[in-house]
């Protein structure tokens, strides 16, 4: 079989390829400016650190954030999720999230768990993959110190009602923590309008960024704890870790490389136009998923998309593994896609998918219209043969 | 029913692999719980004829020994599994028909009975 240009259907991975012209920008700019921003007088680490502080700018704008101060860098969403939460959480709180919810949220509750007693409550989803806000109201108590939901999911592609979960969290004194990884760069994620405490994001899926790079975006009101500890350039005298915002989440030199590629991805991000891109994207995820119904033998486990969802389609076919099916895909059609668990087990436990996984193919800027093709020949002749 | 972790009370279910000996083709050797041999030393054809015939494949043909040995010859030469390119390449056959030829399928049917690790993916 003629080998065909990869068809890179895993972007709630990461996005994939990267944009040339942001890795050119961002790699001419560290080459210029790579020092340690907010650390020496010398002029070159005071340009660094003005890079630094038009991130945090830029991003808290993209964010509806009032305070660049609050936008904290981290390595990831997984690393800015586990600073919220380790930082805001006490001993013998209880936490209230979902079942949709990746395990950069389920181990860190888990891990909290084992150590300090704290309790939590997984909100369940129901058949449109969303969570009712009333279920999440109702899992509120008196004790519960923090409210964490998925926007959207690594699997499903729903996007969840955050204003309105936001809104009942307020009435009852709860800060929400939303979990942005797959929305932030696909739809609109905005911190004052939804009233939520914090939002962690990455960098280097929807935004268009490299790895290694992400952030938490807090409001006025949360304040987590110092959760490690380090240098921060800031009172260096003092054992004390420095406690005003970003540094009291931040430590050690920052990864600038990242930083400045995250700016560059967005401003990539933001010349296409991140409505527009979105459209694009979940049309040809509605026309995979179209197609992919009219197959006997596919069971498509996503529902429908609606305007505001991912571009996220998951599926089996017959009984062949999930990760067959992926091997399959790649060797002989040259497709790449994510199979198994997702790293979200309790949405694979809810759809009684836990043994087998699922396939999910997830689209993103790069993806065409003979990827869509491409992917509905494959599956057609991968359920034939079952 | 929400799924609840209440203060203080014991959870988790452990995950990874754990050995689980047997008693095949005359010996005892070691797998783990998803069926697939602890160690890749262990495995000889009689061996594989067994595994294949619990899975309901009698006999195994001129081609499913080619599939078998030529994971078993990539392993030694290369300390790792084929990647799916490469075993497509190296069976000169679509995945998709390498698939139908195992029960079990790619991993479950083709790599278990060739005695390769468990490539322990995210199940």
């Amino acid at each position: 079989m003629t080998e065909r240009p990869l068809a890179y259907l895993d972007n709630a991975a990461t996005s994939f390829p990267k944009v040339a012209a942001v890795l050119r920008r961002m790699v001419e700019i560290y080459e210029a400016c790579g020092v340690s921003p907010g650390r020496g007088g010398y002029d070159l680490a005071m340009e660094a650190s003005e890079l630094v502080a038009a991130a945090r700018e830029k991003l808290a704008r993209f964010f509806g954030a009032p305070d660049p101060e609050r936008v904290v860098f981290a390595a990831n969403a997984s690393d800015a999720l586990n600073l919220a939460i380790q930082g805001w959480v006490r001993p013998g709180d209880h936490v209230v999230a979902t079942r949709l919810e990746h395990n950069s949220v389920l181990r860190p509750l888990h891990h909290l768990h084992e150590r300090d007693g704290v309790g939590y409550d997984l909100v369940p989803f129901g058949d449109s993959g969303r969570v009712d806000v009333a279920d999440v109201a109702a899992a509120l108590r008196p004790t519960t110190r923090l409210a964490i939901i998925c926007h959207g999911s690594s699997v499903l592609g729903t996007v969840q009602p955050v204003a309105e979960i936001a809104g009942a969290c307020a009435e009852r004194g709860v800060p929400l923590l939303v979990d942005a990884a797959q929305t932030a760069g696909q739809v609109p994620v905005d911190i004052g309008a939804w009233g939520a405490a914090a939002i962690a994001f990455t960098g280097h899926k929807a935004l268009l960024g490299p790895s290694g790079v992400g952030g938490l975006v807090l409001s006025p009101a949360f304040e987590p704890a110092s959760t490690r500890f380090g240098g921060t350039g800031i009172d260096s005298q003092s054992l004390v870790h420095t406690q005003a915002f970003p540094h009291r989440l931040e430590v050690g030199t920052l990864n600038l490389l990242g930083v400045i590629g995250l700016c560059e991805g967005l401003d990539h991000l933001e010349r296409q136009g991140v409505a527009i891109a979105h459209q694009r994207e979940v049309g040809l995820a509605r026309r995979l998923r179209d197609g992919l119904v009219q197959l006997p033998g596919v069971d498509v486990l996503s529902p429908p998309l609606a305007d505001g969802d991912l571009p996220i389609v998951t599926c089996n076919v017959g009984d062949v593994p999930s990760d067959d099916v992926g091997a399959i895909l790649d060797a002989d059609y040259s497709i790449a896609v994510r199979t198994g668990q997702h790293c979200a087990p309790m949405v694979h436990a809810s759809l009684g998918t836990s043994e087998v996984g699922a396939v999910r193919f997830s689209l993103g800027i790069a993806t065409t219209e003979e990827h869509i093709d491409r992917a509905l020949e494959a599956m057609s002749a991968i359920a034939d043969s079952c | 029913m929400n799924e609840s972790r209440q203060a203080g009370s014991g959870s988790g279910r452990e995950l990874g692999l754990s050995r689980c000996p047997r008693f095949i083709a005359g010996r005892e050797v070691m797998f783990d719980n998803e069926g697939f041999l602890w160690t890749v030393d262990d495995w000889n054809e009689e061996l594989a004829v067994e595994l294949a015939a619990e899975a309901g494949l009698t006999p195994l043909t001129d081609v499913h020994w080619r599939v078998l040995r030529f994971q078993r010859q990539y392993y030694h030469e290369n300390g790792r599994a084929p990647l799916n390119r490469q075993l497509a390449q190296g069976t000169e056959m679509p995945l998709l028909e390498l698939n139908c030829l195992f029960p079990g399928g790619i991993r479950r049917g083709a790599r278990r009975i060739a005695g390769l690790p468990n490539p322990k993916t995210c199940m």
